[in-house]
């Protein structure tokens, strides 16, 4: 709301420049956002919030800083001259819904010469930000930056049937409007009509045929109150807000319709002659009723913290013209009609705690109660994370949202949540996994000429139905960069896989791969899962060609919350005390025998001092039959209890060999 | 009394003295040691084994002055054979120089999102002023996001230019406040909760603005909460987390679910409020809204208004944490650029 500071001043004494009266109403609510010159005159915009409509005008906001620096508060004086004629008997006015419309006040004004503002008037509404068309319809933008209660005037002479109906629209009527804009009407729209059809859309705005023009020489002057749900409701569907229906959404005072008619059509009178008709036509269904409300002393202290002396709060309510009477326990204040904010005590308390000033409450800390704590999981979340830093991923936090095509890419079967009204093609679902968006951010970076990555998200993926938190892994590029100090390493399948076995066994979970159920999206050759916990791999070929990546992309799912669920307590293992003997093999199998067969099958042998298996060096030709590769392997023998002889480690590794070459016709080799 | 067997000595004595100046590295100190004690050449030697042809009577004084001069010459050997070997040791080390202006081999480490940082830091600022965390749906009821925070059908903050529905009744939360509603649903006072997360409003995205962002609100009810304590958590979280120099202000304002309600100001994080471009040159940073809980709120959830007050407060995640680290546009939280993340 833009604010002249001279204009106000006609209501008001104010001490204080324009500045620190910004500072001083900012602190009872009326924010200001900025101050700009306007020929010699200063122009305030506060930021009026929702529940105050009435500071939406220069006597709104002059009552406010009344209430700040005292002195009096001046209405706008003027006088008009009657004429003899009445206009009740010129013109009628009838509601026929008063639930959206409780009022309608008019004025005729009859042989008014329409032309031009003069320079004050059009330097007043320019001040604050209206365009100047010509005396009669400015004096109605005036009289509502004056009292903030909206008007509309008409050309009465174009009014047929010499009445007005404020009703409900009909179906299929239509209006054009004074912005030109021909408007479908409906029953949900309240109009003003003339005996014929629509000539406004109430509280909104004129309609083009009955606007005021040169021609113009009767007016019929209308200052109404209408619903404020139902103006917001018509503003919202026909997509249009003006001045008017901010004001009437938010609520004008029914009481002001009267006293603004009056001093709009005296302006009109003054500045564009005419007769004014005997008499307004008032039609006043919903004649309100003061809301009476009381404030009990204690609560002042109780919920504002510092008592407040009753001398302030009298002060305070006289100023807003709350008509204070004191009782035995408080207050009793009436509600005036432009305060539409006011109904409960702890507006009463509000009143009070801003006009006090904010400042002058001390700052204290509620008691002590009880003890604070994070969510269930957060410590082992906090733990996952920091392992995924330790193991050079880096986390990244991408939107919920995504498209259809793109998820079900990757999630086929599940049902996504759907927006209504999303902002764009790409944004019309919630995801249904972290994938896509980890593949955007990652043709990001690679774009960007970033191309050793390794990065995470944990966050939540949602469905028609529910909503949980996942976590994805995803790595490109080289784990180790070419240097001065060393060469290049690729990220591979198993630098991958090293980082899902350390993580796990990071959360004591036992690691029991498969290599079923692939997914489409990943490489058939290059994927393993463990349960439902994890799944990993190289992305496929087919799903990584779109994002145009020119690299092996690999990634990890796993479910956190299985994870954090599903580790179990950890006990230490005691550290051996005899030594531990190593010894290595070197053993030729058939090409097509799994690693995990040759694990599995030396853990058959049975040797309890048997403490670990680990496969150093693979070839896959060299002195040997094509059908054949060779494996060494080196395993640790160790007891808990005394030093082994090397008669026992021999029969181990007899054991061992013996069983390698009875079941899967594995040859020592020399 | 100096017989010629004695002077030679004193040659061979001081021939040694000379030839082991020249004497640079553990090789010449070998010739050395051999030019003179070498068991068949060594001039000292040759020069001892002469001791028979010593007259008698001068052969005590001969075999005194000969042991004296190879005592010398043996513990002079000795000194320079350390010496020297102290030298090369030291020689090997220094072949050893590395250039250590060279960069370090660094292993890649990997970076928790500024956005976690934070939460986790808010978190524990709250926590250990006896918050607990609670979350809650990210798709929720009309109910709990609007109706039961005073926000009736019709009002104007339920508009579908600002809040993405899913249907009449489901939307994605606008704010983290339903869960505040519906904690309160489980339990009654003292209620004192920290409720960070992601929430949704449909503003195009820009420097300051994006359609998802992530807030924390607080909500504590209680007997005796006052406006006054309000004030002062504010005032305390804002010293713990943008330092012991921060003030806090209020100002009025206008919240559905709050009353009185106040805007937050921070005093600038940049300037100390003596004004800069952050702050407009007001000095003054606007961070969250908060209030007295409207007790209009504690009868959509049982709560005897008679007997608890309460305070609420929220902000946004992205707000604090680009305060604190001069972050001048939102969207980088969620570009994910690399050159970004790495920086926290």
């Amino acid at each position: 709301m833009k604010i002249s500071y001279n204009w106000l001043r006609e209501f008001v004494d104010i001490a204080v420049d324009a500045p620190m009266l910004g500072q001083k109403i900012t602190h009872v609510g009326l924010a200001l956002e900025s101050i700009e010159d306007v020929h010699g005159d200063r122009v305030l915009d506060l930021d009026v919030t929702t529940n105050r409509p009435d500071c939406l005008s220069h006597l709104g906001v002059a009552r406010e800083v009344r209430a700040i620096f005292g002195g009096t508060l001046r209405r706008p004086e003027f006088r008009a001259k009657e004429g003899s004629r009445a206009a009740s008997e010129t013109f009628s006015i009838s509601i026929a819904d008063p639930e959206l419309c409780g009022r309608y006040c008019a004025r005729y004004i009859s042989g008014v010469r329409i032309g031009p503002s003069p320079d004050w008037l059009k330097a007043r509404l320019e001040a604050v930000g209206v365009r100047s068309i010509n005396n009669v319809a400015d004096i109605t933008n005036y009289v509502m930056m004056e009292l903030g209660h909206p008007m509309h005037a008409f050309d009465a002479d174009k009014l047929r049937g010499r009445q007005i109906i404020v009703r409900r629209a009909e179906i299929d009527e239509k209006l054009t409007t004074l912005d030109g804009v021909e408007r479908a009407l409906n029953p949900s729209i309240l109009v003003i009509a003339d005996a014929n059809k629509p000539v406004a859309l109430a509280g909104i705005m004129g309609g083009g045929e009955t606007e005021i023009t040169a021609s113009t020489t009767d007016v019929l002057l209308e200052s109404a109150y209408f619903n404020p749900g139902s103006i917001r409701k018509t503003a919202r569907t026909l997509g249009l807000t003006t001045e008017a229906s901010y004001r009437f959404e938010r609520g004008a005072d029914v009481e002001m319709a009267a006293f603004a008619c009056d001093r709009a059509a005296a302006l009109i009178q003054e500045l564009a002659g005419g007769e004014i008709l005997r008499g307004m036509i008032d039609v006043y269904p919903g004649k309100s009723k003061t809301t009476s409300i009381s404030l009990r002393r204690e609560r002042i202290a109780g919920v504002l913290g510092a008592p407040v002396a009753d001398a302030v709060v009298n002060q305070i309510f006289e100023r807003l013209e709350l008509k204070p009477a004191q009782t035995a326990q408080g207050w009793t204040v009436e509600a005036p009609t432009f305060r539409v904010d006011l109904s409960s005590e702890e507006d009463l308390l509000e009143e009070i705690a801003r006009h006090c000033g904010f400042d002058k409450f001390p700052a204290t800390l509620p008691a002590t109660r009880g003890f604070g704590s994070l969510l269930p999981n957060e410590r082992r979340v906090r733990q996952l994370r920091n392992f995924l830093s330790g193991a050079g991923y880096s986390e990244i936090t991408t939107y919920s949202f995504s498209n259809e095509q793109q998820e079900k890419k990757f999630y086929p079967d599940i049902e996504p949540v759907r927006l209504r009204n999303p902002m764009s093609e790409e944004a019309t679902i919630l995801r249904t996994s972290l994938i896509p968006g980890m593949l955007s951010a990652l043709q990001w970076n690679l774009n960007r000429g970033i191309r050793n990555l390794q990065m995470y998200e944990m966050s939540k993926v949602y469905w028609n139905g529910g909503e949980r938190r996942t976590l994805l892994l995803a790595a490109c590029g080289n784990l180790r960069l070419a240097s001065v100090h060393e060469t290049p390493r690729e990220f591979d399948f198993f630098a991958l896989k090293g980082d899902i076995e350390e993580l796990l066994a990071g959360f004591n979970t036992p690691v029991r791969l498969t290599t079923d159920s692939v997914p489409k999206y990943y490489h058939p050759g290059r994927f393993a899962r463990v349960g439902h916990l994890a799944m990993f791999g190289e992305l496929h070929p087919a799903y990584a060609e779109p994002f145009k990546f020119r690299q092996r992309i690999y990634l990890a799912e796993i479910d956190v919350d299985l994870l954090l669920g599903s580790s179990q307590s950890r006990q230490v293992e005691q550290i051996p005390r005899y030594p531990a003997v190593k010894r290595d093999f070197s053993l030729l199998f058939d090409k097509g025998t799994q690693y995990a067969t040759v694990h599995r099958t030396i853990a058959d042998a049975g040797i309890p001092e048997l403490i670990r298996v680990e496969p150093f060096d693979r070839m896959e030709s060299g002195p040997f039959p094509d059908n054949k590769y060779s494996l060494s392997i080196s395993v640790v023998y160790q007891s808990p209890e005394r030093t082994l002889t090397d008669v026992e480690v021999e029969s181990f590794d007899r054991k061992i060999i013996d069983i390698l070459e009875g079941r899967l016709s594995a040859q020592l080799r020399k | 009394m100096s017989s010629e067997w004695i002077g030679q000595l004193r040659s061979i004595e001081q021939q040694f003295d000379r030839d082991r100046e020249s004497v640079a590295d553990l090789r010449s100190l070998e010739e050395l040691k051999n030019r003179f004690l070498s068991r068949k050449s060594g001039l000292l030697t040759l020069q001892l084994q002469n001791v028979r042809n010593v007259p008698s009577a001068e052969r005590a004084e001969f075999g005194r002055v000969a042991n004296e001069i190879k005592g010398r010459v043996e513990s002079a050997l000795e000194a320079l054979q350390q010496k020297l070997a102290e030298a090369d040791a030291g020689a090997a080390v220094e072949r050893e120089r590395l250039d250590v202006t060279l960069p370090g081999n660094r292993r890649r480490i990997g970076h928790v999102h500024p956005l976690t940082l934070a939460r986790q830091e808010i978190e524990d600022i709250f926590t250990s002023m006896g918050y607990t965390v609670e979350d809650g749906p990210e798709v929720e009821k009309t109910y709990y996001n609007f109706e039961a925070l005073n926000i009736p059908a019709g009002h104007p903050a339920r508009d579908a230019k600002d809040t993405f529905y899913i249907d009449d009744v489901v939307v994605l939360r606008t704010h983290t406040s339903p869960v505040q509603v519906r904690t309160m649903e489980k339990m009654q006072p003292p209620v004192r909760i920290i409720c960070p997360g992601r929430v949704y409003r449909r503003d195009a995205a820009d420097a300051t603005h994006t359609p998802m962002f992530h807030q924390f609100e607080c909500l504590l009810v209680d007997e005796g909460i006052t406006f006054s304590d309000l004030k002062g958590t504010l005032e305390r979280f804002h010293k713990l987390y943008f330092g012991e120099k921060t003030e806090t202000r209020l100002r009025p304002s206008f919240f559905p679910f709050t009353e009185p309600s106040a805007e937050v100001d921070v005093s600038c994080v940049f300037c100390s409020r003596k004004g800069c471009r952050v702050c407009k040159y007001s000095g003054w940073i606007e961070v969250m809204g908060s209030g007295v809980v409207n007790p209009k709120l504690y009868s959509f959830v049982n709560y005897d208004s008679s007997r608890y007050t309460g305070f609420a407060f929220g902000g946004g995640i992205e707000r604090y944490h680009a305060l604190k680290y001069n972050v001048n546009d939102i969207q980088l939280y969620y570009q994910n650029d690399m050159r970004f993340l790495e920086q926290f």
